[in-house]
């Protein structure tokens, strides 16, 4: 089912390439009229595996990437209409077709959830962490465009980028934003994992949930992107770390988040298989 | 009727004598005036900015009307004949139109794609036709050149890039601020170039603009003009902790900002971003403070640079843009072909009009009985039966582009109906009446 959003996604992604090229106003729109359908595509989808199993489709690595994608899309399409620029969609629609891409590849059947995610702290952690990934994902490029920028500026062979990125200032003041709004929705779900984690352990049976500690992978993963993005949200205020030192800071935390979204969810965590 | 243009440019004319026809100087009404007294042009347009004094106009005879813009030109600014005729040229038909678009979007223009003269063209014509010097033919040229222009503009990159040291300095400031609304400015140096840099950015209507020099007096100087506020020159070391953008234009021999005390500012700052704008000779701030993080130093060899690329960058669009004004002057004659098969539509219509007049009066007595009403309801239900009448061959005729066929048509027409006989209009009369009334109060409920 994770398919189905995945062509509009790549057709998108396509034509947010093209419209970064020749800066062609049609093509710009129709690159956010086919990522907006893209979305309402998955919205569906998402909305039909609910229906299936009678919870939001949270459980597994795939469901959780699938989400993540649908979320930053979202998130996205929001930026977008709300500053009028269209030209991170080249940056991040990739990213949306290979997460999809590896939610599909690995497609499987939702099935109900084990009866230990059965709680309201479930939602609340999963969608806590989906919405800080989506913030920390826009951080990641609009930092890497920074950086791309700042390199013409410096170089004084000014070109490509500076006639289709917004100037310094913004990309760094968004970088800010996303990466203070992503650093609380990322404290919010560890403090609510890891207070339903408390509520459980004592009794619980289950191998995962008994996995679960700061040895684990995912959590001990998780927990190095939360430091490094107080970190950079510490060096912001206080020492002055903005511009390109926050960018390349919010591209190590992303790629750390990448990292327990793909490799270590599928491969390493005992904790997270649900 | 033909369209003529007459006029002097920057590629005619040396400065010298393009500032002595300059038609500004006594205005353009005042010129539009005397040219409809003193020749015969149906209508006419002039337009004059720093680099041209243009004259557009709708005339007959061109070799007359040329020769009489020649001397309506000579008297009004006072230049000889002889003097000025070498430096004239003159353009007509298709070529006026493809002229003026090349005009219109900045392709004859000094600098390439500069976005002036676009408004110069509307303004000129705004004057015109204000004053009622402009028909048809000059309206629907103008309003095209208008389309023409904002087109490459839209479709080629003819207008972007900075071309100028000031323009430049303000799009690298917007490319790292944004807006520079809130920005805080300082420049170091009271001369020309300083000025001139300090006058565009006070256009951007930056927050604060704060002027040193070694010379107090001058500072203050330049601080009025600009609207800002005059600072010691021991007190640059503070400014430049306040500062986002430095401007640099003094005469001194050696630097004046050191790499070290940049650095020292910038840690000051907490590293927030500096643009300096170097442009005296020699350069007034050590090279070295360019690798400082977040500081982002051009001299004026680098906004040079980016000038020539821009320059260069434009021309690559040149050829685009010019293809677009040939589609452009290939409509536009089309439509003025189009335009050879009016005089007989006018006259057609004109002839049914008459016939329809003619034939209510002669019917009058016959339709005493009618109520206003009634009366009113024939008045319009033979004017709607002549229009529906006249309808699909106007349509026809209107979309011939053909010159040598719409000439075909016009004189098919006007021996059809013989619009070149005055006594034509009576001919009607003959017919019989009884049957006029019947047909048209026939006709009444179809065409209703």
């Amino acid at each position: 089912m994770n398919l189905f959003p995945l062509l509009p996604y790549t057709v998108a992604g396509i034509a947010y390439g093209i419209h970064f090229c020749r800066r062609s106003l049609q093509i710009g729109r129709l690159a956010t009229t086919t990522l907006a359908a893209a979305a309402l595509i998955h919205t569906f989808v998402i909305g039909m595996q609910t229906v299936q199993v009678g919870h939001l489709p949270f459980a597994g690595t795939e469901a959780v990437i699938s989400a993540f994608v649908w979320l930053l899309a979202v998130a996205y399409l929001y930026t977008e209409v709300t500053t009028d620029e269209r030209a991170m969609g080249v940056f991040i629609v990739p990213l949306l077709v290979v997460l999809q891409g590896v939610s599909a590849l690995g497609d499987r059947v939702i099935e109900p959830a084990a009866p230990v995610l059965d709680s309201p702290w479930f939602a609340v952690h999963v969608l806590s962490l989906l919405f800080a990934y989506a913030g920390f994902a826009l951080a990641c490029v609009v930092g890497i465009t920074y950086v791309l920028l700042f390199r013409e500026l410096k170089s004084k062979q000014l070109g490509f980028f500076a006639e289709r990125l917004p100037s310094l200032q913004v990309l760094d003041k968004m970088n800010g934003r996303a990466v203070g709004v992503g650093w609380l929705f990322l404290t919010a779900g560890l403090v609510v994992g890891a207070v339903w984690l408390f509520q459980l352990q004592p009794d619980s049976v289950d191998p995962r949930v008994r996995a679960m500690s700061f040895f684990d992978p995912k959590i001990s993963v998780v927990l190095l992107s939360w430091g490094v993005y107080s970190f950079e949200l510490y060096a912001r205020r206080s020492i002055g770390w903005s511009g390109k030192r926050a960018a390349w800071l919010s591209a190590l935390g992303f790629s750390i988040v990448l990292l327990n979204l793909v490799p270590v969810g599928y491969f390493l965590t005992e904790s997270h298989n649900f | 009727m033909d369209l003529l243009l007459l006029g002097v440019s920057h590629h005619s004319a040396p400065v010298d004598l393009r500032e002595r026809v300059d038609f500004s100087k006594r205005g353009v009404v005042q010129a539009l005036q005397e040219l409809a007294i003193s020749s015969a042009p149906t209508e006419a347009v002039i337009l004059t900015t720093c680099n041209r004094a243009e004259i557009y106009v709708v005339c007959e005879n061109l070799e007359t009307t040329r020769a009489d813009l020649t001397r309506f030109m000579s008297r009004f600014h006072g230049v000889p004949e002889e003097e000025l005729h070498p430096h004239l040229y003159s353009l007509s038909g298709s070529k006026v139109a493809r002229h003026l678009f090349r005009v219109a979007a900045g392709l004859d223009s000094l600098v390439i794609g500069e976005p002036q003269i676009f408004g110069q063209v509307k303004e000129a014509y705004a004057v015109a036709s204000e004053q009622q010097h402009t028909g048809t033919l000059l309206n629907k040229l103008f309003s095209w050149s208008f389309a023409a222009g904002k087109r490459v503009r839209a479709e080629t990159g003819l207008g972007e890039g900075a071309v100028s040291v000031a323009y430049a300095a303000i799009s690298l400031a917007r490319k790292i601020f944004g807006r520079l609304k809130e920005r805080t400015v300082l420049v170091v140096g009271a001369g020309e170039m300083a000025e001139l840099t300090a006058t565009h950015l006070q256009s951007q209507q930056v927050q604060r603009i704060a002027v040193s020099s070694r010379t107090l007096t001058r500072a203050d100087a330049l601080a009025r003009k600009v609207g800002g506020t005059a600072v010691a020159w021991s007190a640059v070391d503070d400014e430049l902790l306040r500062a986002d953008i430095v401007v640099t234009a003094t005469g001194a021999s050696t630097p004046l900002l050191s790499a070290s005390t940049i650095d020292r500012v910038m840690r000051a700052r907490r590293n927030r971003p500096l643009f300096i704008v170097d442009i005296g000779l020699p350069r007034d701030v050590d090279p070295a403070a360019g690798e400082l993080e977040q500081v982002f130093l051009y001299n004026i060899d680098d906004l040079r640079t980016i000038i020539s690329e821009n320059l260069a960058r434009r021309e690559e669009q040149t050829a685009l843009a010019e293809t677009m004004i040939c589609d452009e002057v290939e409509n536009f004659a089309a439509w003025q072909r189009s335009r050879g098969t009016i005089p007989a539509v006018v006259a057609l219509r004109r002839r049914f009009e008459e016939v329809r007049k003619s034939e209510l009066e002669r019917l009058a007595p016959k339709l005493t009985g009618l109520t206003p009403e009634a009366k009113a309801r024939v008045e319009e239900v033979t004017r709607l039966l002549v229009h529906k009448l006249l309808m699909t061959p106007t349509e026809r005729l209107k979309t011939v582009n053909d010159e040598a066929a719409a000439a075909r048509y016009a004189e098919t027409i006007s021996q059809l109906f013989s619009l070149d006989d005055p006594a034509q209009t009576e001919e009607p009369h003959s017919t019989e009446p009884g049957n006029e009334v019947s047909s048209s109060t026939s006709k009444a409920p179809v065409t209703s």
